[in-house]
C-alpha cells in the first residue's frame, strides 16, 4: 500500500459575506441580523484521504466548493472545522493567479518562484529552463498586461511546476493554451504522477478529467455526491442533472 | 505558517507514521521569521519591481525617483528661503524644514501603504503562500528606497548651504533602523486593523495628520510647547519628533534631549514587538474573500 498524501477530515469552511441589500446604519448596530452578512457554507462535511501516485479529477457545478476546497488543501483558506493533514505543502496552480502586471514574463516568473519559497541562487540556475518550458519566445520580455489567457496561463503553469511540487493542485488551469502546450503540460503531470506526487485537478471538461485522471471526486453544493474510480463517477455525474449540458 | 519542511512534531502517532502534518497550525515567532528571512529575495524583489516600473510610462523614467524630492526641495527654497523669508527661528530652515517633511513622510507612507497592502496584494495572497508579514515589510523596504533618494537630495542641499559633512553622519544606520523599527511596528498594527475594519483606512490620513503636527514637522515644537500639560506630555511622548530630531541632530546638529531621545527608541522597539505579534494573529485571516 502507497502512502498517504492527503488527509481530509469532516472539513467544513464558511465565509461570511456580504449581500447586495445593506441594512442602514442603525440597524446594523443594533442587531447582527440586519448586518447584510450572510454565512455562506463552501464546503460541508467533506472527507477523504488521497495516496501517492494517484490523480484525482474534482468535477461539480459551478459554485460547487472545488475551488474553496482547493484553496483549503494549499493552506490558503483556514477550514472553519476539521482537519486537512498533507505531506508536504501542496502548490496550488490557479487562473486567477495574481501577478504584478506592469512588469515582464520573466520578471514574474522570477517573482513567482521566489514567492513559491525558491531560493534566488536556485532560481538563477533554473530560470533558463523555466522560461524555455513556457514557450513563449520573446514575449517573456513584455510586460504582463499585454499577455492573452492562454500567454498568461503558460506562465502560471511553468511557475508552479517549478518547485517540482509533491502535491499539484490545478485549478481550470490547462483549458486554456494551445494544443501543443496542453502536451507539454500533461508531459510535466505524468511525470509528476510517476515521482509519486498526487495531483488533485479542477475542471468543467470531463473529457480532460477523464483523460488525466484515475479517482474523481463529485461536489455539489459543498458535499461530496461521489468518490470512486474516475469513469464511475463522471457516469454518475452526467446521469444527474446538475452535470447535463458538460 | 508551519515550516513544512519538517513534519509537525506535536501530530498524534498515527499521523506520525504517516508523514502527515497539518498546513494552518500556528506556529512561533522564531519560525515565522525564519519562514520570512527565507524568503527575503521575495520581499526584496516586490517592492524593486514596483519602483522600476513606477514611472515607466514617463519620459525620464526612473530619474524621477531623484527628480521629484529634488522639485520639492526646490520648491521649499522658493517659497520659505526666497519669498516669505521665514526662519521661524531656526539655522538653515529650508535644509531643517526638509529633514521633517522626507522623514515625516517615510513614516506616514510606510504606516499608510501597509494598511492598504495587505488590501491591495490580496492576488498574490491568495495565490501563493507565504508568511503575510511579507506584505508590510516589503511596503517598507520600498518605502526606504524612494527615501534613500530624498535622503541624498537632503545631504546634497545641506552641502549646497555650507553644512560640513560630520563624525555624527555614521550613526546614520542606528537612526534608519530606530526609525525603521517604528514604522514597522506601526505598518503592522495598522495592517491588522484595517484588515479587520476597512474603516480604518478613512481615519489613518487624519491620525497621520495631527501626529504631524505633534511631531514638529514643520515648525520647531518649543512653539506649542508650555500652553497646556496635557500637549506637553503628549509632545514629549511621541516618538515620531524624537526620530525626525534624530536626523536633524545628525545632519544640522540641532540639540539632542538625551531622555527623550531614548525614551523614542525604547518606544520604536516596543511598538515593533506588539506590533508584529498583533499582525501574526490574524496571520490567517490576511487576503481571504
Amino acid at each position: 500500500m502507497t502512502e498517504l498524501s492527503v488527509r481530509v477530515t469532516d472539513l467544513h469552511i464558511e465565509f461570511e459575506v456580504f449581500s447586495d441589500r445593506r441594512a442602514g446604519l442603525r440597524q446594523r448596530l443594533a442587531t447582527q441580523e440586519g448586518s447584510g452578512r450572510r454565512l455562506i457554507k463552501a464546503v460541508n462535511g467533506v472527507s477523504f484521504e488521497t495516496r501517492r501516485g494517484e490523480a484525482i479529477g474534482v468535477i461539480g457545478s459551478n459554485g460547487s466548493g472545488k475551488s474553496t476546497l482547493l484553496s483549503a488543501l494549499a493552506g490558503l483558506i483556514k477550514p472553519t472545522s476539521g482537519e486537512i493533514l498533507v505531506s508536504c505543502e501542496p502548490k496550488l496552480l490557479g487562473v486567477g493567479a495574481v501577478l504584478l502586471n506592469g512588469a515582464t514574463g520573466i520578471r514574474n516568473i522570477r517573482l513567482g518562484c521566489l514567492a513559491l519559497g525558491m531560493s534566488s541562487e536556485e532560481l538563477d540556475d533554473r530560470v533558463a529552463e523555466i522560461v524555455e518550458f513556457t514557450g513563449l519566445g520573446e514575449a517573456i520580455d513584455r510586460p504582463l498586461k499585454t499577455y492573452s489567457a492562454g500567454m498568461r496561463a503558460r506562465l502560471h503553469f511553468a511557475i508552479s511546476t517549478a518547485v517540482q511540487p509533491e502535491i499539484l493542485l490545478v485549478d481550470e488551469a490547462l483549458s486554456v493554451g494551445d494544443k501543443e502546450f496542453r502536451k507539454k503540460s500533461r508531459a510535466k503531470i505524468e511525470s509528476l504522477l510517476a515521482n509519486a506526487g498526487t495531483l488533485f485537478l479542477v475542471s468543467h471538461s470531463t473529457k480532460q478529467i477523464e483523460r488525466l485522471c484515475t479517482r474523481g471526486l463529485w461536489l455539489e453544493n459543498g458535499k461530496l455526491l461521489a468518490d470512486g474510480p474516475i469513469a464511475d463517477v463522471i457516469a454518475q455525474y452526467g446521469d444527474d442533472e446538475y452535470g447535463a449540458d458538460d | 505558517m508551519t515550516v513544512h519542511d519538517d513534519p509537525h512534531p506535536e501530530s498524534d502517532d498515527q499521523d506520525q507514521d504517516q508523514g502527515l502534518f497539518s498546513l494552518d497550525e500556528s506556529v512561533s515567532s522564531r519560525a515565522y521569521v525564519a519562514e520570512i528571512w527565507k524568503r527575503r529575495d521575495f520581499a526584496l524583489s516586490l517592492p524593486i519591481e514596483e519602483l522600476q516600473s513606477s514611472h515607466k510610462d514617463t519620459l525620464f523614467g526612473n530619474i524621477w525617483h531623484l527628480g521629484n524630492p529634488l522639485l520639492t526641495a526646490g520648491v521649499y527654497y522658493l517659497v520659505f528661503g526666497k519669498l516669505l523669508q521665514v526662519s521661524r527661528g531656526v539655522d538653515n530652515f529650508v535644509v531643517w524644514l526638509m529633514i521633517g517633511v522626507f522623514t515625516y513622510q517615510l513614516t506616514s507612507g510606510t504606516i499608510r501603504g501597509g494598511a492598504s497592502s495587505v488590501a491591495s496584494r490580496q492576488g498574490l495572497m491568495q495565490s501563493f503562500r507565504f508568511p503575510r508579514a511579507i506584505v508590510p515589510i516589503s511596503n517598507m523596504i520600498g518605502e526606504l528606497l524612494a527615501f534613500a533618494f530624498q535622503l541624498l537630495v537632503i545631504v546634497l542641499c545641506a552641502f549646497a548651504t555650507g553644512v560640513g559633512p560630520s563624525r555624527r553622519w555614521f550613526l546614520l544606520p542606528v537612526i534608519l533602523l530606530i526609525h525603521t523599527a517604528f514604522n514597522l511596528g506601526g505598518s503592522f498594527i495598522a495592517a491588522r486593523l484595517n484588515d479587520g475594519f476597512r474603516d480604518i483606512q478613512q481615519l489613518i490620513p487624519f491620525v497621520l495628520r495631527l501626529a504631524m503636527y505633534a511631531s514638529g514637522v514643520m515648525f520647531p515644537l518649543d512653539r506649542i510647547i508650555g500652553r497646556n500639560d496635557l500637549v506637553d506630555w503628549l509632545v514629549r511622548l511621541n516618538p515620531i519628533a524624537s526620530l525626525i530630531n534624530f536626523y536633524r541632530w545628525m545632519i544640522l546638529g540641532t540639540e539632542l534631549n538625551v531622555a527623550t531621545s531614548a525614551l523614542a527608541v525604547v518606544e520604536s522597539l516596543l511598538i515593533l514587538w506588539f506590533g508584529f505579534r498583533f499582525f501574526k494573529v490574524a496571520e490567517y485571516r490576511y487576503g481571504q474573500p
